[in-house]
């Protein structure tokens, strides 16, 4: 039971690292659906790739600096 | 042209970093309790791989509509190459340890140190399961996206060969093999390929179609280096050249 239990965590981290990061990649989809649904504007695309990357940056930073806190 | 390098190269260089992970644990047990258990181990978790991915990969491709899929598929690989490229920047920023086979190797050896052949089968089928269901989802997801499965099959059936061939050859792990850069390049990738792939499965044309991966994994690219460099700036350490 106990390797089941481990197989499925390693399952479910192969998409996610912290659930916190995760939930906020999720938001920014559903946002950006919405923002599609809503406007049918191409910069929607964009307005996504760029918190994409923005919520890369600032996760990666906040991950250092933890890690250095120790 | 574009379309094709793209997604032969992504199954390709991720099929071979999960390949060279799964080939140290294969060679840790074969090295240390012989190859009957984990070559055997090895080849059940290839036929239930098999049988899971081709028996859900059809009802998925058939079932799902088009655009759902790609959303669906989309996000499921975005989320998977941010967290590589998430990693790779903390590896180029030096917080965390760089990907080393060989100390992977070692600690696997020591751990195997009495074990059954039981044990070693074990091991050897989750180990290579889970690194081959990457490669399973690399492949899927690359090319069901791209309505190009085997095209995406062919890149990852090439990768697992080769590092296959040469670890069979060496019979050692592959530590020369420039691991952290590839899953660098492979988190970019991903992520660029499923930024593309969701995005249009919500409905957003992309000027330029598949060409503005391009431009996508540029994006992604600056964004990881800034990243680093800024981390690295924070911890004193110069920025590599």
């Amino acid at each position: 039971m106990s390797a089941l239990r481990a197989a499925g965590g390693q399952l479910v981290g192969m998409f996610v690292t912290d659930w916190r990061q995760t939930v906020v990649i999720v938001l920014i989809l559903a946002g950006s659906w919405a923002l599609v649904a809503a406007t049918h504007s191409p910069l929607a695309g964009a307005a996504m790739l760029v918190l994409l990357g923005a919520q890369l940056v600032y996760f990666t930073m906040a991950e250092a600096r933890r890690r250095s806190r120790g | 042209m574009v379309s094709t390098l793209l997604v032969f190269g992504t199954a390709f260089l991720g099929s071979a970093v999960e390949s060279v992970e799964a080939l140290t644990i294969v060679l840790a047990v074969g090295l240390t309790r012989g190859w009957r258990s984990p070559l055997a181990g090895a080849a059940a978790a290839v036929v239930v791989l098999a049988a899971l991915v081709g028996i859900f990969g059809q009802v998925l491709v058939a079932v799902v509509p088009d655009w759902l899929l790609k959303v669906a598929i989309g996000s499921l690989i975005l989320l998977f190459g941010l967290r590589w490229l998430h990693k790779a920047v903390l590896r180029s920023a030096g917080v965390i340890a760089l990907r080393d086979e060989q100390e992977a190797f070692r600690e696997l050896e020591s751990e195997l140190a009495g074990a059954t052949d039981w044990v070693g089968f074990l091991i050897s089928f989750k180990g290579v399961f889970l690194e081959g269901l990457e490669v399973a989802f690399i492949v899927f997801g690359v090319g069901s996206s791209t309505h190009n499965l085997p095209l995406a099959a062919a890149g990852g059936l090439a990768a697992v060969v080769v590092v296959v061939a040469v670890g069979a050859a060496l019979r050692k792990p592959l530590s020369r093999v420039p691991e952290n850069q590839m899953k660098y390049a492979v988190g970019v990738l991903l992520s660029s390929l499923g930024t593309f792939w969701a995005a249009e499965g919500m409905g957003v044309t992309w000027p330029f179609d598949f060409v503005a991966i391009l431009g996508i994994a540029a994006f992604y690219l600056v964004a990881s280096q800034v990243a680093v460099a800024v981390i690295r700036g924070r911890r004193g350490v110069p920025v590599a050249a």
